[in-house]
């Protein structure tokens, strides 16, 4: 029942983001813009920014989720839904749960195009056998985002000024996550081949996901509880 | 109760604390500063680690109790214990910014710049004072319920965020802050020892009268508010 | 159906309900009226557990709520102002969604009958943005009735259903009588529900002010009654 319920949400939310094409792309454009400023902003004094690749990426990336997020309740909200969503007997962690799977796919789907993009732009020297250890990170990374995401999300849903809330709220737990998804790019890239070093900062990741869903399945039935 | 408003619960109790906290403060400031030996190495600046360290703990026991009170609130929907998450932040959020300032003045002394982005505590704090900032935004952006549900799960979702926090800094940076306590116990002679446990209770007992005088507060505060619905009903 | 005991809601410190005593046997059908802010719309989101008491006892379909609010969601259908549907999403999308989250058992089927009856069968596989209001309303009926609640909560319906969507709508209602279905109709239209409704409750100021059966009452003297007790 559960897995019917959690599978018909995520369902929903891929089919709408299809349809409208409004969050990915945006995501993406938004990222892009980003990588382009930081160039300008850094740039100007050194034009090999090969050890800042992973502060770079991840600094776009923490921003780009809190884009994507801010965004992840667009449709109930606009379109007053959340009510017949919440009328229904689906569990409160079922539903942040399937808005957690679609954040995740989201970030994913953005990496997909940025991660290498980081590389063409930033990086002198080897990055391409590295890729996998990056994307191992980053999936990790995103599996912390999607789960702290929903939650402070679905906080800032239903406050005045969510649009300044969430990053208010969202950006410092993100912290962390910027530093060992920072530490963990910079341990495998440029000639770089620490696995010691990247070993630890995915263990970290990985510490933050397990914690973070614990908090998640403390509160999320709360979050929609009024 | 309402019909004595000269006498709100809690009042004994905060009273006993102030005084408690005073003394304390008062022995912790005497003792720190012309009883406790001068530290070999550091000179007279060591002198701040004593309130330094005693109102970081101060300031984690302070966030622990907001989260604790969040769960309570939560499972029960009783205002009291938002009353009790929100004054503990309070305190704590002032408190962390005391560290970040007073670690700020040590690092000035220790290592000439006033900001070390390498202390990894110092950054941790800064991150945590971020963190308890936006609780407060949080609050103002909400009413009634929704506010006091709300401020329960960040305050939940906020203590988690610390232990990550320090972690997080600790695996980038190098360790480069004075190590004061080991795993095999403190790392100092008895005789400063001794007055950090002092300080230490002072700023444990600062913690809880400020509390209770808050919750003091907010309890005369909603008497006050009832009789005057009261008066205007009649 | 519904037992609701000294139900209170209050945003701040004014009480939107206060003190609400209500029960519903099945097949019984309530119009819920009351002048704007008399907390009709709140008691009703209260019933579909949409907000929790602050204080009283409410039980609905047998579970207490709100601690066992998801037995009690799995009877209960809701027609709000909003037709709480995706509008880019398909009338038979939307339908499928819906189906899934109550575990509605030959879905296929029960979507194509229903989307039949509201007369949407045409229209299934566009989306509800190209739908006028009425249409997306009817969509709603159809969406509140997939699950076969057995407690029908209905927000003034018949001021966005048209006048199809409207005759469905009382005829589910002239139905819910024999099949022991209960219905709770909030409306300003008093008489226009009280032709398919057996008693009305009127609110005040967050409080019963009129609760009288009115079978035997042609719906120009249930208005009269009404306009008594908000007077």
């Amino acid at each position: 029942m559960r897995r019917r319920q959690l599978t018909a949400l995520v369902r929903k939310d891929l089919r709408l983001e299809l349809r409208t094409r409004e969050t990915i792309v945006a995501m993406v454009l938004f990222a892009i813009v980003m990588l382009a400023i930081l160039q300008f902003g850094f740039g100007t004094r050194d034009d090999d920014l090969t050890r800042f690749t992973g502060g770079l990426m991840w600094v776009t990336l923490a921003f780009t989720a809190v884009l994507g997020v801010g965004r992840s309740y667009v449709a109930e909200r606009e379109q007053r839904v959340l009510d017949g969503l919440l009328v229904s007997p689906v569990p409160r962690v079922v539903l942040l749960g399937a808005k957690a799977i679609a954040i995740f796919l989201y970030m994913t789907a953005v990496e997909i195009i940025v991660i290498p993009l980081v590389g063409i732009f930033f990086v002198k020297g080897p990055y391409w056998d590295s890729i996998g250890w990056i994307a191992i990170a980053a999936l990790l990374a995103n599996l912390c985002i999607a789960l702290s995401g929903t939650l402070f999300s679905g906080l800032a849903l239903f406050t005045r000024a969510r649009d300044l809330i969430l990053p208010v709220l969202f950006l410092p737990a993100l912290v962390p996550v910027v530093i060992a998804g920072a530490g963990a790019t910079h341990a495998v890239v440029g000639g770089a081949h620490d696995m010691s070093e990247w070993r630890g900062y995915c263990l970290f990741l990985a510490a933050y996901a397990i914690l973070f869903a614990l908090v998640s399945i403390a509160t999320y039935d709360a979050v929609f509880d009024d | 109760m309402t019909d004595s408003p000269a006498r709100i619960p809690g009042e004994r109790a905060a009273m006993i604390w102030g005084v408690l906290a005073t003394i304390l403060v008062v022995a912790a400031t005497i003792g720190v500063f012309l009883v406790a030996p001068e530290d070999a190495d550091q000179g007279v600046i060591q002198r701040i680690f004593y309130f330094h360290v005693a109102i970081a703990i101060t300031s984690l026991v302070a966030f622990a109790v907001s989260c604790v009170a969040g769960i309570l609130y939560l499972r029960t929907r009783n205002d009291r214990w938002d009353d009790v998450g929100e004054a503990s932040i309070r305190i704590g959020l002032l408190m962390s910014v005391l560290v970040v300032i007073t670690g700020s003045i040590w690092a000035k002394a220790s290592w000439g710049t006033w900001w070390v982005w390498s202390d990894p505590r110092l950054v941790t704090y800064l991150i945590v004072v971020l963190i308890y900032a936006a609780y407060f935004v949080l609050r103002s952006s909400a009413e009634d319920d929704r506010k006091m549900r709300y401020s329960a799960i960040y305050a939940i979702a906020g203590f988690a965020s610390v232990p990550l926090s320090f972690y997080s800094v600790r695996v980038a940076e190098s360790f480069v802050h004075p190590v004061v306590f080991t795993g095999s116990g403190a790392n100092m002679p008895d005789s400063m020892l001794i007055w950090f446990v002092v300080s230490q209770a002072a700023m444990l007992a600062l913690f809880i009268a400020l509390l209770e005088l808050d919750l003091v507060g907010r309890r005369s505060e909603r008497a006050l508010r009832r009789l005057a619905l009261r008066l205007e009903n009649a | 159906m519904v037992t609701a005991r000294g139900l209170v809601h209050a945003y701040g410190e004014r009480r939107a309900v206060d003190g609400v005593d209500l029960d519903l046997v099945p097949g019984e059908r309530v119009a819920l009226a009351g002048a704007n802010g008399a907390g009709k719309s709140t008691l009703l989101r209260m019933l579909a557990t949409l907000i929790r008491p602050k204080s009283g006892d409410l039980v609905v379909l047998g579970h207490e709520v709100p601690d066992h609010a998801r037995a009690a969601r799995t009877g209960i259908g809701y027609l709000a102002h909003d037709p709480l549907v995706y509008l880019d999403l398909t009338a038979r999308q939307n339908l499928e969604l819906y189906g899934d989250l109550y575990g509605v058992d030959g879905l296929d089927e029960r979507i194509l009958d229903l989307l039949d009856q509201v007369d949407l069968l045409a229209r299934a596989e566009d989306t509800v943005r190209t739908f006028s209001r009425g249409m997306a309303q009817r969509l709603a009926l159809a969406r509140m009735l997939l699950h076969r609640p057995r407690l029908l909560l209905l927000d003034e319906p018949h001021a966005s259903l048209d006048a199809r969507g409207g005759a469905l709508l009382d005829d589910q209602l002239e139905a819910a009588r024999h099949d022991g279905r209960a219905a709770v109709i909030v409306t300003h239209e008093v008489e226009r529900v009280a032709r398919v409704s057996d008693r009305i409750v009127v609110l005040r100021g967050g409080r019963v002010v009129l609760d009288q059966r009115t079978d035997g009452l042609d719906p120009p003297a249930v208005r009269r009654l009404y306009e008594e007790a908000i007077a």
